[in-house]
């Protein structure tokens, strides 16, 4: 398996199709966070505006190989675990790039909550950011799993399922994600740092079972 | 003893109620058996082929004794941001290879199959010929129980083709079953222990010509110890073999064979001696 994603992480690397989600994530960052505002607030941006990217690049992840190379990778380790190898490598991309984001937004933060009077100690922020962004990165794979090969193969009707999934994802009551980067916005009103662990373990669960059925479903839907 | 290939009674649909490509299909791979899959354009070979090599899953029926199994497409992609080397280096490790092994199975595959020279070249910038090279090369270095070759020689040049035959002969002598497809009927002629035909959605099972001396054969004169029987792995490699005095043989095998014959004789215990190895005059058209 460790053969498998490092094959998948070169791939990735080296196709630089990673960079348009990631400009597009930084980008959005410098227009919505700015240094000196209340810390959870600005967490919940950079959490929330993961969840797209990452399922951006499960799909990129998905598709970037040539489907007669995948052939090849298929029969050597079997179709499922192929495909599950490059839905993890998109998974730990976006977590890589949720956690740097997080790291960084904390730096130029305030560490204090809405009001920009009651304080808010800056590193259990920062570790509850980072549950929210690793929330978001789950979810966002998971977005991307379910809304690319095997299971749609049109291109258009993909992309729009993509778009509506993850924002649904985001605003849906009941969401793991929803429920996360809600936390650190009423944590930021009330200026209590959140422990998103319940929507978490929830993300997990949902991204293990969409993982899950990608590789069960990528032998059966292949071309 | 790793157990058989089976497909029983294997479908193949795409979609939920699409046609069916293939129904019914029984087949059973045996350990060092060479099969040779025949069909018309479109008739379902490659899909019998991806479902032999795991890559797709039948829609009906099941497959059991899946072994290590390696697959050649037919038309490979150089759109990889990889070198030819740094490609197989990563499907090397990825067929359970060590990182050293495999960059050491790389090169050599290269250089077996005439693209060492392209060994560091972007794999985009490779002609069609020296990529599927590249496709023959990922296939054979991690030594796989279950060769997959779904047209295989289509794009090689003259060297290569005879390179991948000889290839072939290895796997199967080591054990490792073959099963391919190609559309030059001389393709490891005499050679296949089976063949099938693929029509209409099913396999139909054509009679194997003996072991005629149907494509190219190379004669190879032998002396062993005055009364000694030829090894087993001799016998089971030549096609003909006459002893023309006491202890001195004449052995005729086909030409992918001919190394793996020589092998056979030489690390024999005791060795035999190989006096003198000759090709054959060829048959009208199929030069090597």
């Amino acid at each position: 398996m460790t053969a498998l994603l490092r094959y998948h992480a070169a791939l990735l690397l080296r196709s630089q199709r990673w960079l348009p989600p990631f400009l597009l994530y930084a980008a959005f960052l410098a227009v919505s966070v700015q240094a000196g505002q209340p810390v959870l607030d600005s967490l919940g941006y950079t959490a929330a505006a993961l969840l797209p990217v990452a399922a951006w690049l499960a799909r990129i992840c998905v598709t970037a190989e040539p489907q007669a190379a995948r052939g090849c990778v298929a029969a050597a380790v079997g179709p499922a675990r192929a495909h599950v190898a490059c839905l993890l490598v998109a998974l730990s991309g976006a977590a890589a790039l949720g956690t740097v984001a997080t790291l960084g937004v904390t730096l130029l933060s305030a560490p204090v909550a809405s009001d920009h009077r009651t304080p808010v100690p800056l590193a259990p922020a920062c570790g509850a950011g980072l549950l929210a962004a690793l929330v978001c990165a789950l979810l966002g794979t998971a977005v991307g799993a379910l809304t690319s090969r095997p299971l749609l193969r049109s291109r258009g009707r993909a992309v729009l399922a993509l778009l509506l999934a993850a924002l649904l994802s985001l605003v849906a009551t009941g969401s793991p994600a929803q429920a996360a980067v809600q936390g650190l916005v009423t944590g930021s009103r009330s200026g209590t740092v959140p422990l998103p662990l319940l929507p978490l373990a929830a993300a997990a669960l949902v991204t293990a079972a969409a993982l899950a059925l990608a590789g069960a479903l990528a032998a059966r839907r292949s071309t | 003893m790793r157990p058989d290939l089976c497909l029983e009674n294997a479908g193949r649909r795409y979609g939920l109620r699409g046609p069916w490509v293939l129904r019914g299909v029984d087949l059973t791979v045996s350990p060092g058996r060479l099969v040779r899959v025949e069909g018309a354009n479109g008739s379902g070979k490659s899909t019998l082929l991806r479902l032999l090599a795991g890559i797709d899953a039948p829609s009906e029926g099941r497959i059991t004794g899946r072994p290590r199994t390696a697959y050649v497409p037919e038309r490979f992609p150089p759109a990889l941001p990889f070198t030819a080397v740094g490609y197989l280096t990563h499907l090397g490790t990825v067929h359970g290879l060590t990182r050293t092994g495999a960059a050491r199975a790389a090169a050599e595959w290269l250089e077996r199959l005439g693209a060492a020279a392209y060994a560091d070249t972007p794999m985009a910038r490779l002609s069609k010929g020296s990529s599927q090279k590249v496709a023959v090369a990922q296939a054979l270095l991690g030594e796989p129980e279950l060769l997959v070759l779904d047209e295989a020689w289509t794009g090689l040049d003259t060297d290569a083709r005879a390179a991948l035959e000889r290839a072939v002969a290895e796997r199967t002598t080591a054990g490792g079953s073959v099963v391919f497809v190609d559309h030059d009927p001389r393709r490891l002629a005499g050679l296949p222990d089976a063949m099938y035909t693929v029509r209409d959605g099913s396999l139909v099972e054509r009679a194997v010509p003996g072991p005629s001396p149907s494509g190219p054969q190379v004669t190879v004169e032998v002396q062993g110890p005055p009364d000694a029987r030829l090894p087993d792995a001799v016998r089971r490699t030549v096609t003909s073999a006459e002893e023309t005095a006491p202890g001195s043989h004449r052995l005729t095998v086909a030409a992918p064979h001919s190394d793996v014959l020589l092998r056979a004789l030489l690390t024999a215990r005791p060795p035999w001696h190989v006096v003198s190895v000759a090709r054959q005059a060829d048959a009208p058209g199929s030069r090597r």
